[in-house]
């Protein structure tokens, strides 16, 4: 069941207007399977997503989506793969809802009129994200922490069998955090959704990432099960950090 | 949410329109009645009043009620391109362009004896706006303050004025009455053929719009969501822009440059409607641009009869306000946030 592939990616080069930031970037993702993605600012992390993604070009290598070579900028593409980035979101006058029901796009006829069922399905993925109690506020008038949990609603109505996050929790305060990577969790190991995400909480990491991938100095550095991952050691020379110091803000590691 | 109360809006704005168009009609230097209207389409009556409905009030009102509205819509797909409410075609000085290259062809064609036919003239113009929105285009990729980039549509609408100003007294004495009247913006002189042409043109731009409304609201939200749900981004943006090209070269190759309409009518609209979909804004814009030229035609033939003011003069009056008002609240939110 977890054996098959959603992603998979063959010695990818990212970047931008033909440079690659990053190169040879072996990743993979399967069905219920939790891929974090960590390393410096600017390493190019969000490059990966964003290229996965084909919001921008790859400079070279190859990607599989469920299977297959992708089509972008398809029906098809938007019904398998959502996305999460940090881009500031344009809604004038748009209520939380009405943000989310943007999800159900690769499900809508023509004119993009919404159906019953489309309607069900953005109070289900409100209700699971739990952001159902703001439906009918204006989306630019939620705390960025709201819009950002009401963003990962949209893109769970999207119904899609990968998603990929940029920084989900970055604006969310430590419950929040806890309680949507818990839903992470959940919809992983329930619906079978793949997650490639970027964070920087390497502690909520820790119990919530089935493989952790290290990004930095143009390539993948790393990659492997998160307690070996996540360790103060390769954390503290990934980050460039001296171990001392680190201990002082975290503690030794005892467990 | 608001469904019902959209539809009671576009009712309302329906009723104005029809009854502004029937005032347009009654009103004038002549006095006609409505019954002597309804005569003069039934074919009887007095064939001087009837020549005068059938033959320059209709073609007038037409055009207004057309051109209004393709204004309108030209002015709101810009907005949804610049992802700013203050773009339109006359304050980024896409409607001058035009009018520039217009009265170059015009002024050219008419000394060796050559009338253009209506086609040519929007050909024309819409070579004139696809320029200068080159332009404006290469200059928004340099910045990004939107109050700075209408100025810069504001300067090159005036140095695209006072090319054609000069162009314009430069032209045999015959070409110049027709000229200037044009080149201030007017919907006078439209014959029924002119109306008939840019009714097909605009009708079939406005349907093409309404069509894409649907990836026009996923673009709205930004171009990386855009691209994952499936729009071409790249050929949605070129597509955006030719077709409120097309809409307001239609607008000046018939009636010259009209501004504010673009940025004041869908701001109002969108205010009144409480929305940004592109499903309600492309026709309530389209109604609310009608309505607004129908009135700003009706004072500017009327106020001070039989002087006629230009349209623009018109328009400014109630158009510029509503823009300042808008930059105004736009500065205010950035310095919230």
């Amino acid at each position: 069941m977890k054996d098959k592939l959603l992603l998979y990616t063959e010695d990818l080069a990212v970047g931008y207007e033909g440079k690659a930031v990053v190169e040879n970037v072996n990743t993979d993702v399967h069905e219920g399977e939790i891929v974090t993605l960590i390393g410096p600012n600017g390493a190019g992390k969000s490059t990966i997503l964003k290229t996965v993604g084909g919001l921008i070009p790859r400079i070279s290598g190859k990607i599989y989506i469920d299977g297959k070579e992708p089509v972008y900028a398809s029906g098809e593409m938007a019904r398998t793969m959502a996305v999460l980035l940090t881009d500031k979101i344009h809604a004038e006058y748009m209520s939380a809802a009405e943000v989310v029901a943007g999800g159900r796009y690769p499900y809508t006829g023509r004119l993009g009129i919404l159906r019953e069922m489309d309607y069900e399905a953005v109070d289900r993925a409100m209700e699971i994200i739990g952001v159902d109690g703001l439906a009918d506020e204006n989306f630019n008038h939620l705390s960025d922490g709201q819009k950002q949990r009401v963003m990962l609603a949209r893109a769970l109505c999207q119904e899609p069998k990968l998603m990929l996050l940029d920084e989900p929790t970055s604006y969310l305060d430590i419950g929040y955090k806890i309680e949507l990577l818990g839903k992470l969790r959940e919809l992983a190991d329930e619906r079978g959704i793949g997650v490639i995400m970027t964070m920087h909480d390497y502690e909520l990491a820790r119990n919530i990432a089935d493989t952790v991938v290290s990004v930095k100095d143009g390539r993948t550095e790393k990659c492997g099960r998160p307690e070996e991952m996540l360790r103060s050691e390769y954390i503290c020379s990934l980050f460039g950090v001296d171990r001392d110091r680190y201990d002082v803000f975290f503690g030794a590691e005892s467990r | 949410m608001h469904k019902s109360r959209r539809w009671i809006y576009s009712i309302i704005t329906l009723f104005l329109v029809i009854a502004l168009l029937t005032v347009n009609l009654v009103s004038g230097s002549v006095h006609i009645s409505m019954s002597e209207i309804i005569d003069a389409f039934r074919g009887a009556g007095d064939p001087v009043k009837s020549s005068i409905i059938t033959d320059i009030r209709l073609p007038r009102v037409m055009s207004a009620l057309i051109l209004g509205g393709a204004l309108a819509v030209a002015g709101y797909l810009l907005q949804t391109f610049f992802a700013n409410p203050i773009a339109g075609p006359f304050v980024l000085g896409i409607s001058s362009g035009a009018k520039l290259v217009v009265a170059m062809i015009m002024i050219t064609f008419l000394s060796r004896g050559i009338l253009l036919s209506s086609m040519a003239l929007i050909g024309a113009a819409f070579l004139g706006s696809i320029l200068s929105t080159i332009l404006i285009l290469i200059i928004s990729k340099g910045v990004k303050n939107m109050s700075f980039l209408v100025v810069c549509g504001v300067m090159i609408g005036y140095i695209c004025s006072s090319i054609t100003e000069f162009v314009v007294t430069f032209a045999d004495d015959s070409n110049i009455v027709n000229l200037h009247n044009w080149s201030m913006g007017s919907f006078s002189g439209t014959s029924n053929r002119d109306v008939a042409v840019m009714a097909i043109v605009v009708g079939i731009t406005c349907i093409a719009v309404f069509a894409v409304s649907k990836p026009m609201s996923a673009y709205q939200m930004g171009e990386g969501y855009a691209a994952n749900m499936g729009v071409n981004v790249r050929h949605f943006r070129v597509l955006l822009i030719l077709l409120s090209a097309v809409l307001s070269s239609c607008v000046t190759a018939f009636a010259g440059p009209i501004s504010f309409v673009g940025v004041a009518v869908p701001h109002i609209v969108r205010h009144i409607y409480k929305t940004n979909r592109p499903i309600v804004m492309i026709p309530a814009s389209f109604l609310g641009g009608a309505a607004f030229c129908l009135l700003a035609d009706l004072i500017a033939r009327n106020l001070f009869a039989p002087t006629e003011l230009s349209i623009s003069s018109v328009t400014a009056v109630f158009g510029a306000p509503i823009v300042i008002w808008m930059m105004i609240g736009r500065s205010r939110k950035e310095s919230i946030e």
